[in-house]
C-alpha cells in the first residue's frame, strides 16, 4: 500500500526533522511542511501528505502534543508542540544519527581518494 | 484499555484530520496565490504537492491500529446484513444455538449455586479451609484451644477465623414465645478476618472474645432480620433472648454476607466464648479442652504466601503441640486445602453431579453446533458462486474466512441473547428446589454476572465449533470449476453417512427421554393416587429440643408429658399424638433388629430397617391402619414387657405365611433385648412417594424416650387455626423452650409429594422437548443440504420426466428413512429404560401409552422438518438448476 515515495529518506528520517523544527516553536502541519522545505533548500523531496501519518504516530508515542488554534491567515489549525519525552527522543536520534553518519562517511572516504 | 478510548474517539479524530488537511491545502493555495499564481493552477499544484490524499488519511487512521476493529465491525455489520436476508436459515441456527447456549447457562448457574460460587467475603480466593488430621480421618474439626495456638502463633495468616453451627431458641421480647434459628458460634475476629462490614450497627470488639460466658452480644444475619424481624432498625441496643439467655444485638450482618458455606445462611452470630453458658451440658466445655475437636476453621492467607509454606508452619505447630500435650495431642496433624477443594471433599456427589450436568450440557452444545455447521455448510454450497467471485476479484483467503467466522459470530451472538431467556426460565426452575425445613438453607441458583459472562465466553467459544469448519471449507473454493458452472462436487458418502448417524441419535434420545418423562408422570400419579397411607389433611407439627434450654431427660419427659396434654385439652384439637419422625422427612431413623427363627444372609448378624418411635395416639391421629394386633396402649410403660408393632411388608418379609403377632427380635444387635411383635401396621410411604414397598418398625415411645419429639395435632376445622393457640400453649408451658419446623402436614405434604416428583418429571420432559427441537433442526439441516448438493440431479431427474410429486416424496423418504431409524433405536432404549424405572415404583405392569403418545409425535414433528426441504426440491427449476449448477 505505501508506495516509495519516501525513497529519499531512511525510516525515521521525516519525524526527527519534525521534532528538531519543533524544538524551536510549535507550528501547524503547514508551517512544519514550508520550514522542512525551506531549510533544506528544497534538497529533500517530501510528500507534504506524508506527515501528517507521521504526525499521528508521534501523537500516539507521545512526543508531541497538538491543539487548536489559528494560523497567522486566521484559519483554524492543529498547532503541534513538542513534548519533554519527544526531546529525549530527538536526542536519542540524533545521537544515532551521527554516529551513522560517522560511520557512512568512514566507508565512503576511501572511495573519494 | 487505551486502544478503546481511541477508538471510540475515531470519528472525532477522522473529522479533525480531514479538517487539518483541508487548511493544509488552504493555506498553500493562498501562499502560492499570493506569490502570483492563478486559483486554479494554485489548487492544482496544492493537491499535487500534497500527494494522494485518501491514501495519507487512512495511514493516519492506522498509525492508531484500530483498523483490524474497524474492519471487524465491518465484517459483522456484513454478516448481520446477509443473516437478515436469510431469516428462515438465521431464526434456526440461532435458535440452535441459543438451545445448546442455554443449557449451559443453566447448568453453570446450578453448579454455581451448588459447588462453584466464592465465598461471599471480600477477597474469596484467599480464604483457605484448615482441618484436623489423623491418620484416620484427614478432615477433621479443630478444638478450640488447639485454634488458639494456631492462631496466636502462625505467621502466615491475616487471620484464622473457628466457627461451629449451633442451634439457638431465639426470642425478640421476653416472654415471646422462642422459635428455633440455626446460626454460628464464632471467633470474635470473623468480621474483620473475612472484611465483611456490618451493615448496622458494629461487628465484635477484640475484647468481647476474651471471657468466658462474659460477653453476651449478637450479630443477626441479614436474611434474618429483614424477613422475620421486619427489617427493624431499633433492635441495635436492644435485648433478645437466646435458650432464655438475656443478649444485646450489636449489629447486623451485611446482605452480600450470606455465610462461610454455599447453603447456610446463619440468622445469628454469637462469640464462641459464649459456648459454655448457651451449652445445655456445662460441664462439657469446649473452650477449655484440648481434645473437644469440634470448630470449623478457616484463614485469610497473607498476599504472596502460598498454600504449601502456610501448610507447612501449621504442622510444624501442631507438631509441637503433640510434644506439649501428648495426651490430647498424639497423631494430630493439620491439613490445608482451597475452598473449592474443600466443597468438593465436603460433598464429592454434588461435584460429581456438577461434573456429569456440564458435560452432558457440553454434549448438547456440541450437537447443537454439529447441527449448525450443518446449516452452514448447504448454505455454503448455496453461496459458493459468490465466494468464488470474491476470491476471483481479489479477497484474500484470509479476509474471506474472516468474513465467514464474523458471520458465525452473529449468529452466536444473537444466540447467546436469547440463550438468556432459557437460562432465566431454567434458573427459576431450578430454584423452586427448596427443602421444607426450618433450617435456613438456600439453593441459590440465579442468573447473575458470573453466568453473563460465562454465556458469552460459551457463545465465543461455539464460534470456533461450528463456524471454523464450513469457513475454511468454504474459502477453499476451487475457483475454476465453480465459475465454469460445472459441478463440483464430488460426492463424499462417508461424510453424509456421519451426519445421518447424528440425527438418528438426536431423534433416539429424544424418544428415550419423552417416553421416560411420560412414564414418570404416569407412574407417580399412580402413586399419588394410590396415597401415602398415613392422613395428610387437618394436621398440624410442630417440633421441639428441650435440650437447648438446658432440660434434663427426666424434665424433657415431663414437658411433653404435659404437652400432649395440653394439646388434647386445647380448644379445636381432635387428637394429638408424639413422634420422633415425620414420614417422608428428610431425618429418618434406623434400626438394627435380629429376627427370631430368621436365617440371616451370610456375613451379615443383623437387619438394617427405617423406625419411628411413637406414643399411644400415633396409629389414630396419622390414620395408619393397624391390620392384626393391636396398636400401643398407654399401659406399654417402661416398666412393661418390650413391645413393637411392625408394617405388613416387614412381617411378611421375615415370617412369610405365619402370624407375625407374638413373634420376637433382638432390637440393635444378637446381644440387644427381646421386643415381642404385637401388632402390624399397614405398609404406609416412609420416604418418598415413589418408593417400593418399604419394612419399618414401630417403637413405643414410653420405652424409648427421646429429646427431640414432634407434636402432630389433628383439628377438627382448618388445620392452620391451630398454630396460633398451640403456640400460646407452649408459651404457658416455658416461654423460652424454642419450637422448629411449624407446618401443616398438607403443605408439607404437596411440598415433599407432589412438587418434587413434578420438577423431576418435568425437568426430563423440558430435556426431551429441547432433544425434539435439537433433533428436529438436524434433521432440517441435513435435508437442506442434501438438497441443495443435489440440485442438479434433481434438475435432470425433472427435465426427463420426474414429477414434482415424485421428487418430493424422494427427500422425504429419505427424512422418513432417518427418522424411522432414530425411533427404532429410541423405542429398544426406551423399553430397556423403562425395565429400570420400574423399580422405583411399586407398580409393576407396563405401560404402553407412553409410547403410543410420544412415538408417533415425534414422527409427526421430525417428518415435518424434512417436508421444508423437500418441498424446495420439487420447486427446483429444471431450467435454471442446470444452466446455474
Amino acid at each position: 500500500m505505501n508506495q516509495p515515495v519516501q525513497r529519499d529518506l531512511f525510516p525515521g528520517a521525516l519525524e526527527m526533522m519534525v521534532l528538531q523544527t519543533l524544538r524551536g516553536s510549535p507550528r501547524h502541519g503547514y508551517a512544519l511542511a514550508q520550514d522542512i522545505k525551506r531549510t533544506s533548500q528544497d534538497l529533500l523531496q517530501i510528500e507534504e501528505g506524508s506527515l501528517y501519518p507521521a504526525l499521528q504516530r508521534m501523537l500516539k508515542a507521545g512526543w508531541v502534543k497538538a491543539e487548536w488554534g489559528l494560523s497567522a491567515r486566521n484559519r483554524k489549525v492543529r498547532v503541534y508542540k513538542i513534548t519533554p519525552a519527544g526531546r529525549k527522543q530527538l536526542e536519542r536520534e540524533i545521537s544515532s544519527f551521527d554516529q551513522m553518519l560517522a560511520g557512512i562517511a568512514r566507508v565512503m572516504r576511501p572511495a573519494q581518494s | 484499555m487505551k486502544w478503546i478510548i481511541n477508538f471510540v474517539r475515531r470519528r472525532g479524530s477522522d473529522r479533525q484530520l480531514a479538517q487539518e488537511v483541508e487548511a493544509h491545502l488552504e493555506e498553500k493555495m493562498a501562499d502560492l496565490m499570493d506569490s502570483g499564481i492563478p486559483e486554479q493552477e494554485a489548487r492544482q499544484r496544492a493537491r499535487r504537492e500534497f500527494g494522494n490524499v485518501a491514501l495519507n488519511r487512512q495511514d493516519s487512521r492506522e498509525a492508531w491500529g484500530w483498523v483490524w476493529l474497524e474492519t471487524l465491525v465491518q465484517d459483522l455489520r456484513y454478516g448481520a446484513r446477509i443473516l437478515r436476508r436469510n431469516p428462515g436459515f438465521t431464526s434456526v441456527a440461532v435458535l440452535s444455538l441459543a438451545i445448546g447456549i442455554g443449557v449451559n447457562s443453566t447448568m453453570f448457574s446450578l453448579a454455581d449455586g451448588l459447588l462453584l460460587r466464592p465465598l461471599s467475603v471480600s477477597r474469596p480466593s484467599e480464604i483457605v479451609t484448615v482441618t484436623g488430621k489423623t491418620p484416620g480421618y484427614p478432615f477433621g474439626y479443630i478444638s478450640y484451644r488447639d485454634y488458639v495456638d494456631f492462631r496466636d502463633r502462625s505467621v502466615s495468616f491475616d487471620g484464622l477465623v473457628a466457627y461451629s453451627m449451633s442451634s439457638f431458641g431465639f426470642s425478640a421480647r421476653p416472654g415471646d414465645l422462642s422459635h428455633m434459628k440455626v446460626g454460628l458460634l464464632v471467633s470474635g475476629n470473623l468480621f474483620r478476618v473475612m472484611g465483611v462490614e456490618p451493615q448496622l450497627g458494629r461487628g465484635f470488639r477484640p475484647e468481647e472474645d476474651l471471657v468466658p460466658g462474659r460477653d453476651a452480644v449478637v450479630v443477626l444475619g441479614h436474611d434474618f432480620w429483614e424477613k422475620e424481624l421486619g427489617a427493624d432498625r431499633s433492635l441495635i441496643g436492644r435485648k433478645v433472648r437466646l435458650n432464655g439467655i438475656e443478649f444485646t444485638v450489636i449489629g447486623v450482618a451485611p446482605e452480600r454476607f450470606t455465610g462461610l458455606d454455599q447453603y447456610l445462611r446463619p440468622a445469628i452470630f454469637v462469640p464462641l466464648t459464649m459456648a459454655p453458658r448457651l451449652a445445655a451440658n456445662p460441664e462439657g466445655n469446649l473452650l477449655d479442652r484440648r481434645n473437644d475437636r469440634g470448630l470449623s476453621v478457616k484463614a485469610r492467607l497473607k498476599p504472596g504466601t502460598s498454600l504449601a509454606q502456610a501448610q507447612a508452619e501449621l504442622v510444624a505447630i501442631a507438631k509441637g503441640l503433640e510434644r506439649t500435650y501428648p495426651d490430647t495431642n498424639r497423631d494430630q496433624s493439620v491439613a490445608i486445602s482451597t475452598e473449592l477443594q474443600a466443597r468438593i471433599r465436603d460433598s464429592p456427589s454434588d461435584a460429581a453431579l456438577v461434573a456429569m450436568l456440564m458435560t452432558l450440557a457440553g454434549l448438547v452444545l456440541l450437537v447443537a453446533c454439529a447441527n449448525v455447521a450443518n446449516l452452514m455448510l448447504s448454505r455454503a454450497r448455496a453461496r459458493t458462486r459468490e465466494i468464488a467471485i470474491r476470491l476471483a476479484i481479489g479477497a484474500g483467503r484470509m479476509r474471506l474466512i474472516r468474513q465467514l467466522l464474523a458471520e458465525s459470530l452473529a449468529i452466536a451472538l444473537a444466540a447467546g441473547l436469547v440463550s438468556l431467556l432459557f437460562a432465566y426460565a431454567g434458573a427459576a426452575f431450578l430454584g423452586r428446589l427448596q427443602i421444607p425445613t426450618d433450617m435456613p438453607i438456600v439453593f441459590s441458583i440465579k442468573v447473575d454476572a458470573r453466568v453473563l459472562w460465562f454465556s458469552l465466553l460459551v457463545s465465543l467459544a461455539s464460534v470456533m465449533l461450528f463456524g471454523l469448519v464450513p469457513a475454511l471449507q468454504a474459502s477453499r473454493t476451487d475457483l475454476v470449476p465453480v465459475l465454469k458452472a460445472a459441478d463440483a462436487d464430488s460426492s463424499r458418502k462417508q461424510r453424509l453417512w456421519g451426519r445421518g448417524t447424528l440425527v438418528v441419535v438426536q431423534v433416539a434420545l429424544s424418544l428415550v427421554l419423552m417416553a421416560v418423562a411420560t412414564i414418570l408422570f404416569r407412574g407417580f400419579r399412580a402413586e399419588l393416587l394410590g396415597g401415602p397411607g398415613f392422613r395428610t389433611d387437618h394436621l398440624v407439627m410442630m417440633s421441639f429440643d428441650p435440650t437447648l434450654v438446658r432440660y434434663g431427660d427426666a424434665q424433657a419427659q415431663q414437658f411433653y408429658k404435659a404437652l400432649r396434654e395440653r394439646a388434647l385439652s386445647t380448644p379445636g384439637v381432635r387428637s394429638a399424638t408424639l413422634t420422633t419422625v415425620i414420614p417422608m422427612a428428610m431425618n429418618q431413623r434406623q434400626e438394627n433388629l435380629v429376627p427370631e427363627g430368621h436365617q440371616l444372609p451370610k456375613g451379615r448378624d443383623s437387619v438394617q430397617v427405617f423406625a419411628d418411635t411413637v406414643d399411644d395416639r400415633y396409629f389414630d391421629t396419622m390414620a395408619v391402619p393397624i391390620v392384626r394386633g393391636r396398636g400401643f396402649r398407654e399401659s406399654d410403660t417402661a416398666a412393661a414387657p418390650r413391645v413393637a408393632v411392625v408394617n405388613d411388608q416387614l412381617a411378611r418379609h421375615y415370617w412369610p405365611n405365619r402370624d407375625a403377632i407374638g413373634k420376637r427380635f433382638h432390637l440393635g444387635g444378637a446381644n440387644g433385648p427381646w421386643v415381642e411383635i404385637v401388632g402390624v401396621a399397614k405398609t404406609a410411604k416412609y420416604l418418598w412417594i415413589a418408593e417400593p414397598p418399604t419394612e419399618f418398625l414401630y417403637l413405643p415411645l414410653a420405652q424409648h424416650p427421646s429429646s427431640h419429639l414432634t407434636l402432630v395435632a389433628q383439628s377438627f376445622g382448618d388445620a392452620a387455626a391451630l398454630v396460633a393457640p398451640l403456640h400460646e400453649m407452649v408459651r404457658g408451658l416455658d416461654a423460652n423452650q424454642p419450637v422448629y419446623d411449624v407446618r401443616t402436614m398438607a403443605d408439607f405434604f404437596q411440598a415433599r409429594a407432589i412438587g418434587t416428583p413434578g420438577m423431576i418429571t418435568q425437568t426430563v420432559g423440558a430435556m426431551g422437548l429441547v432433544g425434539l427441537l435439537l433433533a428436529m433442526i438436524g434433521l432440517y439441516g441435513l435435508m437442506a443440504y442434501s438438497v441443495s448438493r443435489r440440485t442438479r440431479e434433481i434438475g435432470i431427474r425433472m427435465a426427463i420426466g420426474a414429477g414434482r410429486g415424485s421428487v418430493e416424496r424422494m427427500v422425504l423418504r429419505q427424512g422418513f428413512i432417518l427418522a424411522l431409524t432414530g425411533l427404532a433405536v429410541g423405542l429398544a432404549a426406551s423399553v430397556a429404560a423403562e425395565k429400570g424405572l420400574m423399580a422405583v415404583f411399586s407398580s409393576t405392569e407396563r405401560d404402553p401409552l407412553a409410547y403410543v403418545l410420544v412415538a408417533p409425535i415425534l414422527l409427526a414433528v421430525t417428518m415435518l422438518a424434512a417436508w421444508v426441504p423437500a418441498r424446495r426440491a420439487a420447486r427446483v427449476d429444471p431450467m435454471r438448476a442446470l444452466r446455474d449448477e
